[in-house]
């Protein structure tokens, strides 16, 4: 009954969602409409700008006074607090988050989800890279460990995973493009490709050159963890019973290990990658910034530099999407990989 | 379990803890820290850094951008140190009316890059008139400046003789300096400070020699008035190489604010993850002891909670509301501890089974003792654990949202000093020192709890011991 598992599980998610987006709306409800409310008076007068030569001042008055109730209206800012912020969640929960006040899209675009929808790949792109290669190595190196643990790589790898455990990636960053960039001269100092764009398959290698710092960056302080919780839970595996008796039973330690342990212990392993996917990609807000990647995390600090209210909302709200799809993804891989999930049972 | 069982097993525990070496090493580094925070006054040179730290005039007298002092001994081309001369020869006489004081500062310079300037410090009222000579190494004596203030009531004076000096050195250089050279610049380029440490011979401007030796400067002020005096001289070598650390754009000693930003990110580490551990073993245990539908609405809550992406919200919060570090810390507190109530659920589930829960029961417990007395003391070592692996996230947290701009401006942290780098350009120019010892600081700090918590990781979870 996977697919069963599969509904509840979207749907609860669904719902987690619309609660989410309830809170941000109380949350933020006052600033959003200051900001709204200086949007209409700019656009009124603007339209007010236009009739200045046909109409009477009188007229003109009366005119402004008919828009700024219609806008209002649109909003919805005429009615009680609570109903405000109803409606504020359903056009968020319609993808509608309203213009930016200052930030524009690559083409001159001043829709929220235009902007933030144009950052969604760049981000998508530096991250899973770097994850997976990270993974790849971290698993690589966690098997490593568990088959000599307390040996000399086991100890000195596990230490410095202790070593980097509260290292902030950002600040590697710093010093990476301090030392690799200004000093050494050796890659770009950031920014998704050179100006101007290269064409065809130069600008694909452009691109892999800008992403090269970023990707080594996010590597060198992520794989240690990685590798720590792999070995955990290989080693954790490698003291159940039918290890011991696939060893009894005199199967080549190769095939104990990426045979039987490997097998159990994919579906941890899986949990633990997207779940590390999904913090870097909050850390990511942080990181993305230092090497001015023009991502959703970059986006954060440019509508922070230039408060722009609307944009800041509408990041937030496609942040929580990416974060809860990966929650999804996570559990049912799991229960893919983990027959006794999709009856079920306890997890 | 009693008081006695406790004891036992801590010091149970204890023994097998401190068989850790990375344990004991993060317990070491955690004293350190403890100890920086309790002798922070004795620490750094300037006493007031955390309170006035984006004070610009606490930090006016000293050099901006200066690579630390040590630096020196990897270059050839030494450069004069900040330094204070506090001590000098005063010969004070008091006459009806009059105070005479005439203060010596003797100045040792063996350096090749002259200071960037000399600042006279003293507090005085009245009519004040000074007279400041430098007497140097070759028997030269330069008056600086004559200088007459007057103060209503008593108030600190700054002199930088760098400023003053101007029409001296003037003079000098006529004296010495080839006059076609003379002609050819101007001598609003000339800095009076370099040429009071180079000799006295033709090309000094552009081929300076620096003269090395015991500098005297001399300080004669004359106080007219029954109420006029001048007390406390001082002066301050502004140097090009500062301190343990350097400073920054603003002047500021990185040292004083890296160590007074210990105590903040001890604290936030600290109470957010001991508050957050508490409140999720609690939760957590109760989750699991009643079951049923109070266990399904609570892991219904903690589910929402634990799909909040915490930082970017973090982030959007602190961008709109402007908060203290008091209200960031509670932010984080009510959000951390769903990472601990995942496990302390599936372990309640299983205390809950043990025979002596049964007892309690049957004996007539109430559920509030049987969850207080029975259950949580078997988390201890499990929520220590947490709590120290949680410090450094939290800390993490806070530096990010510092390194935005978003942090408490009251305080200094030191995730504010890394923004203040990023802001200034730090990383363009190079400015290692302002960039590498907070963020060192952050790492070590983790690192230390990080020893803590994986150590008590190990002894808890005995599969994981090595063969």
């Amino acid at each position: 009954m996977y697919w069963k598992y599969v509904v509840r599980r979207i749907v609860s998610v669904i719902f987690t969602y619309i609660v989410i987006v309830f809170i941000y709306s109380a949350l933020f409800n006052t600033v959003m409409e200051t900001t709204i409310r200086s949007q209409i008076d700019e656009m009124v007068k603007q339209e007010m700008l236009v009739k200045t030569h046909v109409m009477s001042p009188e007229e003109l008055k009366k005119f402004q006074r008919e828009r700024l109730e219609f806008q209002y209206k649109k909003y919805h800012l005429d009615e009680p607090s609570l109903s405000r912020i109803f409606w504020r969640s359903i056009s968020t929960l319609k993808f509608d988050f309203g213009n930016s006040t200052i930030i524009k899209s690559a083409n001159g675009d001043r829709k929220v989800l235009t902007i933030v929808g144009e950052k969604i790949p760049r981000t998508v792109l530096l991250f899973t890279l770097a994850t997976f290669i990270d993974i790849l190595l971290g698993v690589i190196l966690g098997v490593k460990k568990a088959q000599k643990p307390g040996k000399f790589l086991d100890q000195s790898t596990s230490i410095i995973t202790m070593i980097v455990y509260g290292m902030p990636t950002w600040w590697v960053a710093m010093i990476f493009i301090m030392l690799f960039v200004y000093k050494l001269a050796i890659f770009p100092s950031g920014g998704l490709h050179s100006i101007p764009p290269p064409e065809g398959f130069k600008y694909f290698l452009d691109l892999l050159y800008h992403l090269a710092l970023p990707v080594l960056t996010l590597i060198v302080i992520g794989f240690w963890g990685r590798a720590y919780l792999t070995r955990n839970i290989v080693l954790s595996t490698l003291q159940e019973d039918y290890i011991m008796s696939a060893r009894a039973r005199g199967l080549p330690e190769r095939k104990v290990l990426y045979g039987h342990t490997l097998r159990s212990a994919a579906p941890p392993i899986a949990t633990m990658s997207i779940l590390s996917l999904l913090f870097s990609v909050g850390g990511g807000l942080i990181f993305e910034g230092i090497f001015s990647w023009p991502g959703m995390g970059n986006l954060y600090w440019v509508a922070i530099q230039q408060n722009d209210i609307p944009v800041l909302m509408g990041n937030l709200a496609i942040t929580t999407i990416f974060y809860l799809s990966g929650l999804v993804l996570l559990d049912l891989i799991y229960g893919l990989l983990d027959p006794r999930i999709k009856v079920g049972g306890k997890a | 379990m009693n008081i006695k069982g406790i004891k036992d097993n801590f010091r149970d525990f204890w023994g097998e803890f401190s068989k850790v070496k990375y344990g004991m090493v993060g317990l070491v580094l955690f004293f350190i820290f403890l100890l920086i925070v309790v002798l922070e006054p004795i620490l750094i040179p300037f006493p007031e850094a955390g309170k006035r730290w984006r004070d610009i005039t606490y930090w006016e007298d000293n050099p901006k951008n200066a690579a630390p002092a040590w630096t020196n001994w990897f270059t050839t081309k030494k450069l004069t140190p900040q330094s204070i001369l506090d001590d000098p020869e005063i010969k004070e006489k008091k006459a009806a009316n009059t105070q005479v004081l005439e203060a010596v500062f003797k100045y040792d310079y063996f350096y090749d890059v002259p200071p960037i300037d000399l600042i006279l410090r003293a507090t005085g009222k009245g009519l004040i008139n000074m007279v400041i000579e430098l007497e140097r190494p070759d028997g030269l004596t330069l008056e600086v400046t004559k200088k007459s203030i007057k103060l209503s009531s008593e108030a600190p004076i700054r002199v930088s003789l760098d400023k003053e000096g101007t029409s001296m050195v003037g003079e000098f250089l006529k004296s010495y300096e080839d006059p076609v050279i003379l002609q050819g610049i101007s001598m609003s380029t000339v800095k009076p400070v370099e040429v009071f440490f180079v000799q006295a011979q033709n090309r000094l401007l552009d081929n300076p020699v620096p003269l090395k030796g015991e500098y005297r400067i001399k300080l004669t002020s004359v106080a007219v008035g029954s109420n006029s005096f001048l007390k406390e001289p001082e002066i301050t070598v502004a140097g090009r190489v500062f301190g343990l650390m350097g400073t920054d754009a603003s002047k500021r000693d990185i040292w004083s604010g890296v160590i007074a930003g210990t105590k903040w990110a001890l604290l936030i580490g600290l109470l957010t993850s001991a508050v957050a551990v508490v409140i999720g073993v609690f939760y957590g245990v109760t989750s699991a002891y009643f079951g049923g539908t109070v266990d399904q609405v609570m892991m219904r809550l903690y589910e929402i909670f634990q799909s909040i992406p915490l930082l970017p919200v973090m982030i959007v919060v602190s961008a709109v509301f402007k908060p203290s570090i008091w209200t960031m810390i509670l932010m984080m507190c009510s959000f951390f501890w769903v990472s601990s109530v995942r496990t302390v659920r599936s372990m309640g589930l299983q205390i809950k089974e043990e025979t002596y829960v049964e007892a309690a029961h049957a004996l007539g417990a109430s559920n509030r003792r049987i969850i207080f007395k029975h259950m949580v003391p078997q988390l201890i070592p499990y929520a220590f654990a947490s709590m120290a692996l949680q410090v450094p996230v939290s800390i993490v947290y806070e530096a990010s949202i510092s390194l935005i701009g978003l942090g408490d401006a009251t305080i200094v942290t030191w995730g504010q000093i890394l923004h203040d780098a990023m802001q200034g350009g730090a990383v363009l120019q190079g400015i290692w020192w302002w960039i590498v010892p907070p963020g060192l600081f952050i790492a070590i700090m983790g690192m230390t709890f990080a020893f803590l918590g994986f150590a008590m990781d190990t002894i808890l979870n005995p599969k994981l011991k090595t063969r």
